[in-house]
């Protein structure tokens, strides 16, 4: 998922400076799995925004408001509110806010769209309901098949690719003593598989032509 | 002077380390030195060569490669390092090609403290290398190619040199990287500080069959809290406890006396299994001839 992470209520009110009807969209995907922009998150943002002075005229959450087809699916029918309102505050990802921006695009309206969140990385939920860490950068190059399912792209703080640097101890990392050093993972796990000659073989360069953005995906 | 002329004539290779300063070396009337060149000049009669650090705890500096051809104008052999960590491929291979270009002889390829580590912390760090790869790249331009083929002409001509850790546990994956490093075109190494001669000479052990001259690094510890703050602070080192208490209490004007010794032992009991020495005075460079007189000569 999109790791989201809400804005101080003060950069949000800022940003909204000016408009004074506002409504709030949410996003029933990634947002809601961080409890950053779900329906309850949409609630009490509607809420910290009234108590700011601001008059909210319509709350929507789309199932996921990245895909245009939802966000423009769950605009149609409420030409209203959306002729009642000054600005849209997307409690979404960075994505997800401009998908939104595109969706008043191709429907013809000069909508401004504000975002409430950060977006802090592709992040998966290792711990339910309470931890998501970072464990892919969507490089485009996969190493995960040498180097025992751990990559060393994102998990080892320099991205290297023939083994650790000096600066491990103990099997913590140079940067965050409190985190694994990836190679120290790496070699436990190919050690384990009985598959240490990985470790020898030279990695080239990585081809990061294959991550230069913006990327695009073909998908139909 | 290619260092590895002289592991070839099987001389013990004595080298130590300066950093380049904050600021810049350049000699006007009014100040005609720099700290940076004083330091180098402490040791130029003692030893073979001399590091010079690339941004060394990705503390910004005078870059190193003007730091190399500042002691080389001098007349001190100088080691020029470069990491991984400030420079795409492009910058690294073109900064090869200037060193070369600038009469340098040696060079030390590292990856490089992280950014988080330094003075820059908001940095973004690069890394679009390691230290395995930089290697082969370098090796590839000796040869007189680029990394993507193309001929290089006329190509450098370097001794290439590399780090490894023997304090790293597990030794065995620090040792997989070593041998990458070789086969890559590693042509000697120096180690990060060893001071327990037990891991010294199990490292020693362990890469008896790899071929390359070793170089055993020895950071000089100058007081008790100096080593502390290593064994909490710096990754890979470990200094002994019976330093820490040698040290303790031992006023600062006395203290290079008890480094010169405790440095001195270490030495003689080290410097026989392997092929040279490598100083990290840090700051304390007057020490070095007197460590090497004691121990070395």
């Amino acid at each position: 998922m999109i790791g989201t992470a809400r804005k101080p209520m003060e950069e949000i009110l800022e940003a909204l400076d000016g408009y004074e009807r506002i409504t709030v969209m949410g996003c029933n995907g990634c947002a809601k799995a961080c409890k950053t922009g779900g329906e309850a998150e949409v609630d009490d943002m509607v809420k910290a925004l009234d108590r700011a002075g601001k008059s909210v005229v319509w709350q929507v959450t789309p199932e996921r408001t990245c895909y245009i087809q939802h966000t423009k699916g769950s605009l149609q029918g409420h030409e209203q509110e959306i002729s009642s309102t000054d600005a849209f505050l997307v409690l979404g990802c960075g994505g997800a806010a401009q998908v939104a921006r595109q969706a008043f695009d191709e429907m013809g309206v000069i909508m401004p769209v504000k975002i409430g969140l950060n977006s802090v990385g592709h992040l998966d939920t290792v711990i339910a309901g309470k931890l998501a860490i970072e464990q892919c950068q969507e490089c485009g190059d996969c190493v995960l098949n040498e180097t025992g399912g751990i990559c060393p792209i994102t998990k080892c703080a320099k991205s290297l690719l023939n083994g650790p640097c000096g600066g491990a101890q103990d099997g913590k990392c140079e940067v965050d003593p409190a985190r694994d050093c990836a190679w120290a993972l790496i070699y436990d796990r190919l050690k384990a598989l009985g598959e240490l000659d990985k470790l020898k073989i030279y990695r080239e360069p990585k081809d990061y032509g294959k991550s230069n953005k913006p990327r695009t995906l073909v998908i139909g | 002077m290619k260092i590895t002329e002289l592991f070839a004539k099987k001389t013990f290779v004595l080298t130590s380390e300066v950093g380049p300063v904050k600021g810049c070396v350049r000699e006007t009337e009014a100040s005609p030195s720099s700290e940076f060149l004083d330091e180098a000049n402490l040791v130029k009669s003692c030893v073979h060569a001399v590091n010079v650090t690339d941004n060394q705890s990705a503390v910004m500096r005078l870059g190193s490669l003007a730091g190399s051809v500042k002691l080389k104008e001098r007349g001190i052999e100088p080691i020029y390092q470069i990491t991984c960590r400030d420079r795409n491929r492009i910058a690294l291979q073109s900064e090869l090609l200037t060193a070369c270009s600038l009469g340098i002889d040696n060079v030390l390829i590292l990856t490089g403290d992280h950014t988080t580590l330094g003075d820059h912390v908001s940095a973004k760090p690069v890394f679009d290398l390691d230290s395995v790869q930089l290697l082969k790249i370098a090796n590839g331009m000796n040869n007189g190619h680029d990394m993507m083929g193309n001929q290089l002409t006329p190509p450098p001509q370097f001794a290439m040199g590399a780090v490894v850790n023997p304090n790293s546990n597990p030794l065995e994956l620090q040792l997989i990287k070593m041998e990458k490093k070789i086969k890559a075109g590693a042509e000697f190494f120096q180690t990060q500080a060893v001071y327990d001669p037990k891991v010294f000479s199990q490292f020693i052990k362990a890469t008896e069959g790899f071929g390359v001259p070793i170089q055993l690094g020895v950071v000089l510890i100058k007081s008790s809290k100096m080593a502390k703050f290593m064994n909490e602070k710096v990754s890979g080192i470990t200094v002994p406890d019976s330093w820490v208490k040698r040290l303790e209490g031992v006023p600062t004007a006395k203290a290079k006396d008890v480094c010169v010794e405790m440095t001195s032992e270490l030495l003689r009991e080290l410097a026989p299994m392997c092929q040279g020495v490598h100083f990290m005075p840090l700051g304390w460079s007057d020490v070095v001839p007197r460590i090497i007189d004691s121990s070395i000569k």
